[in-house]
């Protein structure tokens, strides 16, 4: 059994191409399920049932649903009431809200985590709900918050990789176009293994960077969602 | 466009008996998880450097690839490797069953930081043997305190299971997707197959969050 990797170094333009789409994709959808994950958290936390409820529902149906019927949905089953989006709109769409869910959990745990004596000194100092979440309670939650946020985001730019079956020329799919031309299975796919791990250890260590420059105590490390 | 679910239910046949096979594929993944996650845990405390150092790469690679990616190499690399032709159901169990086992060494390796250390010295005082301990004593209740946190892990393999419909595996996913091609009804397929993995994964999940609980009460 010989391997043949000249044949993926052949092609190399076609996965250089899939690596900036997968760059792509997880720089725009993680930041935007960051804000729908803030958004929803507050609508989580929030005393009135109206608002808690429905952010209940989303959060436990996307965290319950597999991420690849998601994609199939929105992809396949949108084009019937008249909404034509791309391959690559369905992608940021389905990522950023998969992983919404995901983030506001996560962020609800680290406000449940800050003591309540904090909400009754801010309210008791009659600061407005606006400003003491957002100078008050959220910067406690940095510590608490980054490691399992990172998990998620990481996460993300794994998950990234489904994209491929609604023919989003990210990482996985140029793998897919590779095999097609040169059939060297074993080759294409272990590259583009590689490569994600690499993607992944230089996005961790960035991340671990940046949460030593905002400080942070006591790091606990939680078990990855997939 | 309107939805026509009766016109789908009486063709949905082979989508229960895909649900039925996501759980069995997902029940032999995560027994080999399991498995796989034991192994680890001890070659993680075991006393070879070598041993040690690959258990953290395997980790980290694990957690560093898209579970599709695995399963992709798994399905394609594993024929021309081993020389062992294997199905698809065999290469998909065996790559879902060693992804989850990172997962599970992890979350063993959290339930032996809860077991003190005073076992390990009385049952070395005892001179029993270093496996003896491991397979008496420590895994014993090192399982029992992390089996709310195993239950969920069976739900994250079953929603890996659907990545499996790329190697042909006839899951729940594979077997709407011939339905919706069949009858040119993605909606309301896709709708069904929805539910039916929300159905599983929120029980289990619910499930998993019950034990936590009664856990937290009964503990001393």
């Amino acid at each position: 059994m010989t391997f043949d990797f000249m044949a993926v170094w052949n092609h190399r333009d076609i996965l250089i191409e899939g690596i900036l789409n997968t760059l792509l994709i997880s720089v725009i959808a993680i930041p935007v399920g960051i804000c729908i994950g803030v958004f929803v958290c507050l609508l989580r936390i929030s005393k009135t049932r109206l608002l808690r409820w429905p952010a209940i529902v989303y959060i436990e149906v996307m965290r319950n649903i597999p991420l690849l019927i998601l994609i199939f949905m929105i992809f396949y089953a949108l084009p019937f009431y008249g909404v034509r989006l791309s391959g690559l709109t369905t992608g940021f769409i389905c990522l950023s809200i998969y992983g919404g869910a995901y983030f506001a959990e996560v962020f609800r745990g680290g406000v449940e985590a800050v003591s309540e004596g904090q909400f009754d000194a801010a309210k008791a100092l009659g600061l407005r709900y606006g400003f003491y979440m957002r100078r008050v309670i959220f910067p406690q939650l940095y510590s608490y918050v980054f490691p399992p946020a990172t998990n998620i985001a990481l996460t993300m730019i794994k998950e990234s990789s489904l994209l491929s079956m609604i023919t989003v020329a990210e990482l996985t799919y140029a793998a897919h176009e590779i095999n097609g031309r040169t059939f060297t299975p074993v080759e294409t796919f272990t590259t583009i293994a590689l490569i994600y791990w690499g993607i992944s250890i230089v996005f961790l260590k960035l991340t671990a960077t940046l949460q030593s420059r905002i400080e942070v105590g006591h790091i606990s490390t939680p078990i990855a969602i997939r | 466009m309107d939805l026509q679910l009766f016109e789908i239910i009486p063709k949905t046949g082979p989508m229960f008996w895909g649900a039925l096979y996501t759980i069995f594929v997902g029940l032999l993944a995560c027994g080999l998880g399991i498995a796989v996650g034991t192994a680890l845990l001890l070659m993680r405390n075991s006393r070879f450097w070598l041993v040690r150092k690959f258990v953290g790469i395997y980790g980290s690679f694990i957690r560093g690839t898209p579970a599709l990616v695995q399963i992709l190499v798994f399905y394609y690399a594993l024929a021309p490797l081993s020389g062992i032709n294997v199905g698809p159901l065999t290469a998909g169990v065996m790559a879902v069953g060693f992804n989850s086992g990172a997962y599970v060494a992890e979350i063993l390796r959290g339930g032996l930081t809860r077991i003190p250390k005073g076992q390990w010295e009385a049952a070395e005082a005892l001179g029993l043997a270093r496996l003896t301990v491991w397979f008496k004593i420590i895994l014993p209740q090192v399982f029992n305190s992390v089996i709310p946190l195993l239950v969920n892990e069976f739900t994250m393999v079953i929603k890996i299971t659907p990545l499996l419909s790329t190697i042909t595996v006839v899951e729940l996913t594979r077997a709407s997707q011939m339905l919706y091609n069949e009858t040119f009804r993605p909606v309301e397929v896709l709708l069904l197959a929805a539910l039916i993995y929300f159905i599983i994964c929120f029980s289990i999940s619910q499930y998993g969050e019950y034990l936590q609980r009664r856990s937290v009460k009964f503990r001393l």
